[in-house]
């Protein structure tokens, strides 16, 4: 690995042109605006090593640990770049997730056994949170930890848990304590998959593709030293991971590229001559360039080194409810073919818009990341001081 | 809950409501669903038969062809069943529209048809779309013993497991109503080529090409305005059963999702305990009312014999049906959270079933706007 420069030293645009010009040049076109929103390791195994050659698979862990250290301005540019680009979303959990948490709460130790291993690929994390009683409500997580010598043993179950079957580690939210306050008596846990005890079972979403799983934990050994941090204290590390990254939530990056697909079918349809169409359309299109001004207000903060408040989940809420209108949009303009389930042929160069895959994919982020109810709940009580019943 | 309420002074509306959930209890609308889709079929035969058995295909066909001869009120009750089941092999499209067509053309032939579409024995697609749905350039060309069919349809419903093709055609000009049999004529003949692709609701939806395929005088089954009649008519009903399909549709999907919520604990409470869940709930409510209501005054403008007010009730029906179900099934869906992301929810084939009927036979807008069209053309008349 080479030394880097100090990017956050360069302007934006600076950094902007270095990242794009090598970016471009260097993730496969194949793998650009994927259909699949979350492909495997597999298959974007190549586009990994590139970037981890280059230095540049983890763009906010410092230096000193292999990222580029960069600060929150420079990595809003790279994400921005990455979505413009149509790069493919990598399995992201090692890089976003377990890292940064080691990173700031991990002993040396294991800092120094799982964080090369995450750029190297050869562990692949998942993230092991939502339960089937334990969703919105994540702090009644039920997965229990008993300590035993050396060992945690682990029984229970997780949910929904994004690739785990192409994973083998898992990052694992346990219960250690029974107590009064459900925040307390939460552990962090580093759990290899291949342990014995533990079962992955793939399931299908709407789209029939398995890309997330449940997973149980039969009596599963895990040594004591995987835990993160202290005992029962870890539902305060879990949160403390997101910090700036939350602006990410609402990045217009999933609406932006629905309504370039949107237009494409719209102009080979013949829609934009409809005047109904065209005023739905445009309110469309504003919507998201006000996405992009909201957007900023926020960059802006972080740029001049602020702190993001509550306030930022009115991205989300707004990015994943553009994101559904404009499928939605779509299934419109489609007419008699929104029946069709596979691609809509477009222009005769054997083009496609995906339109039914988009449609699916965008019931999603409404519900993940905290569901736009929870969001809206946050906002009420921490931004608009409104009183709990 | 939201159902379609009609008069029903003889009780046969309530035995026929019985006996489609009769046949639910027996038959899992969505496992039947999942098998089709999996094979890549395109009709259950089997499922087919029974509805045929139980004096479904042929419900308001008259008795000569085998049918039941019943009317609106009786096809509402029936495709709300089917909605409200997920009962989803293609009964508005398969068995109303070709079978109002075949009704209306009542000649000898078409009565032979129909009475094999009624008692399951003849699947008799209605090929007539275009790729984008509207009329299919089929073109029947020449005369008496050398006429020849071709052309490409799409949408046709049950392709694959066709046994006669009804060919809405044109011969300079004029429609010409063609039934061919669905495999290749007689060799040298020229050929019929049937290719499908993946539908949402998990039947296939096939692309049939006719090239220069021979034609006999006697196939040609009826010619002229009477075949453009007898098509708008059945589209007109075939409209008016997928508005009561759809309103069955999102009538049953909030009742699961007011079921979901009212057991799914969260905070330790019943997440249907929350009063924005309770309000998008009774949104899903009152669109399943207005979709019912929309359908019931239908069935009464149908009955009453006023063309006018009975075309205009039908083209609001469906708009609103659509729109509800494709809407209620949607919230349905987030209402669910992830378990609402899955294949294995049947939540989420209640919105891909929602989205097919819509897109059928026109979408709401457009629906809207021909109601809209007809209305200013009898006030402009009035005037
Ligand atoms: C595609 C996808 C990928 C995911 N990947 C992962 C993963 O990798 N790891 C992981 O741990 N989890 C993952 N999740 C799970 C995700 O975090 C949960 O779905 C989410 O927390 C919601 O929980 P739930 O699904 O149990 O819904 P529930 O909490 O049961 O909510 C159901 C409905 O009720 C509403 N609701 C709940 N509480 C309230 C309230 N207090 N007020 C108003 N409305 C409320 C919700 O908004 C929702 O509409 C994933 C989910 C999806 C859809």
């Amino acid at each position: 690995m080479s030394t880097h420069p100090d990017y956050n030293a360069m302007s934006d645009a600076e950094f902007r042109k270095i990242f794009r010009d090598w970016v471009d040049v260097n993730c496969p076109q194949h793998l650009r605006f994927m259909r699949k929103q979350r492909p495997t390791f597999d298959e974007v195994a190549d586009w990994y090593h590139a970037l981890n050659d280059k230095g540049w698979l983890s763009p906010v862990w410092p230096v000193d640990y292999g990222g580029m250290g960069l600060d929150a301005a420079k990595h809003i540019v790279y994400v921005e770049e990455w979505a413009r680009l149509g790069c493919p979303r990598i399995p992201d959990h090692g890089i976003g997730l377990t890292g940064p948490l080691l990173i700031e709460h991990g002993s040396d130790e294991q800092k120094a056994e799982f964080l090369p291993k995450i750029l190297t690929g050869e562990h692949v994390w998942c993230q092991g949170y939502s339960e089937p009683g334990a969703g919105s409500d994540l702090a009644s997580l039920r997965t229990q930890a008993v300590r035993d010598g050396d060992d945690f043993i682990v029984n229970g179950q997780k949910i929904w848990t994004t690739l785990a079957h192409c994973a083998n580690w898992i990052l694992l939210l346990v219960r250690t304590t029974k107590s009064d306050k459900r925040q307390h008596g939460i552990t962090v846990l580093l759990v290899e998959l291949s342990s014995p005890g533990v079962l992955v079972r793939p399931i299908k979403n709407l789209r029939e593709e398995e890309d997330f799983c449940e997973v149980f934990f039969e009596n599963v050994r895990v040594p004591a030293r995987n835990v993160v941090g202290e005992v029962d204290v870890g539902w305060a590390l879990a949160k403390s991971v997101l910090g700036h990254e939350r602006i990410f939530l609402g990045a217009p990056s999933r609406p932006e590229y629905a309504l370039t697909r949107l237009e494409i079918l719209a102009r080979d349809r013949g829609a934009f001559e409809d005047a109904a169409f065209r005023s739905r359309y445009a309110r469309l299109r504003l919507d998201l360039y006000d996405l992009g001004s909201a957007f900023e207000r926020f960059a802006k903060v972080l740029r001049e080194g602020g702190t993001l408040g509550a306030d930022v989940s009115v991205l989300k809420i707004f990015c994943s409810e553009l994101y559904q209108r404009i499928t939605e949009e779509m299934l419109t303009v489609a007419g008699e073919e929104a029946r069709y389930y596979d691609d809509l042929p477009v222009g005769d160069a054997g083009g496609a818009i995906d339109v039914m895959n988009l449609y699916l994919d965008s019931r999603a982020p409404a519900i993940f990341g905290g569901s736009n109810e929870i969001q809206r709940g946050i906002l009420a009580k921490a931004v608009l001081g409104l009183p709990s019943r | 809950m939201p159902k379609i309420i009609l008069d029903d002074p003889d009780q046969t509306l309530s035995m026929l409501r019985e006996s489609v959930e009769t046949l639910a209890t027996r038959v899992d609308g969505a496992a039947r669903l999942r098998r089709r889709r999996a094979d890549g079929g395109d009709l259950d035969r089997d499922l087919w038969s029974e509805m045929a058995a139980a004096g479904w295909l042929g419900l308001l066909l008259p008795e000569d062809m085998g049918g039941s001869a019943l009317g609106p009120a009786e096809l509402a009750v029936l495709a709300e069943g089917l909605g409200r089941n997920l009962l989803t092999e293609p009964f508005a499209a398969l068995a109303v529209l070709p079978g109002q067509i075949l009704s209306a053309i009542g000649t000898p032939a078409a009565a032979t048809i129909a009475q094999g579409l009624a008692d399951g024995s003849r699947i008799t697609p209605l090929l007539w779309q275009d790729a984008q749905g509207a009329r299919a350039p089929l073109t029947l060309a020449g005369n008496g013993e050398a006429m020849t069919l071709s052309g490409t349809a799409h949408f046709v419903t049950a392709a694959a497991s066709a046994t006669d093709l009804l060919v809405l055609s044109e011969r300079d000009g004029v429609p010409a109503l063609v039934v061919l049999p669905a495999r290749n004529g007689p060799a040298g003949s020229g050929g019929i080529t049937v290719s499908s692709r993946p539908g949402l609701d998990g039947a296939t939806i096939g692309q049939v090409t006719l090239s220069d395929v021979a034609v006999a005088q006697d196939q040609i089954l009826a010619q002229g305005t009477a075949v453009e009649t007898a098509l708008q008519a059945a589209i007109q009903i075939t409209r008016f059963a997928l508005a009561a399909e759809l309103a069955g549709v999102g009538a049953k999907a909030l009742e699961d999702t007011v079921a979901y919520t009212r057991d799914r604990v969260q905070f330790g409470q019943s997440i249907a305990s929350f009063q924005v869940i309770q309000h998008r709930l009774v949104d899903m409510w009152s669109d399943a009312e207005f979709a019912c209501s929309a359908v019931t005054n239908a069935v009464e403008m149908l009955t009453e014999d006023t063309p006018a007010a009975a075309a205009q009730a039908v083209l609001a029906a469906k708009a609103r049906a659509g729109d509800s179900a494709v809407t209620i099934t949607r919230r349905a869906i987030h209402l669910h959270g992830a378990m609402g992301f899955t294949d294995e929810c049947n939540i989420g084939l209640f919105n891909k079933r929602a989205i097919t009927l819509n897109a059928m036979l026109g979408q709401s807008e457009d629906l809207r706007l021909e109601f809209l069209a007809q209305e200013m053309a009898t006030k402009s008349t009035a005037a």
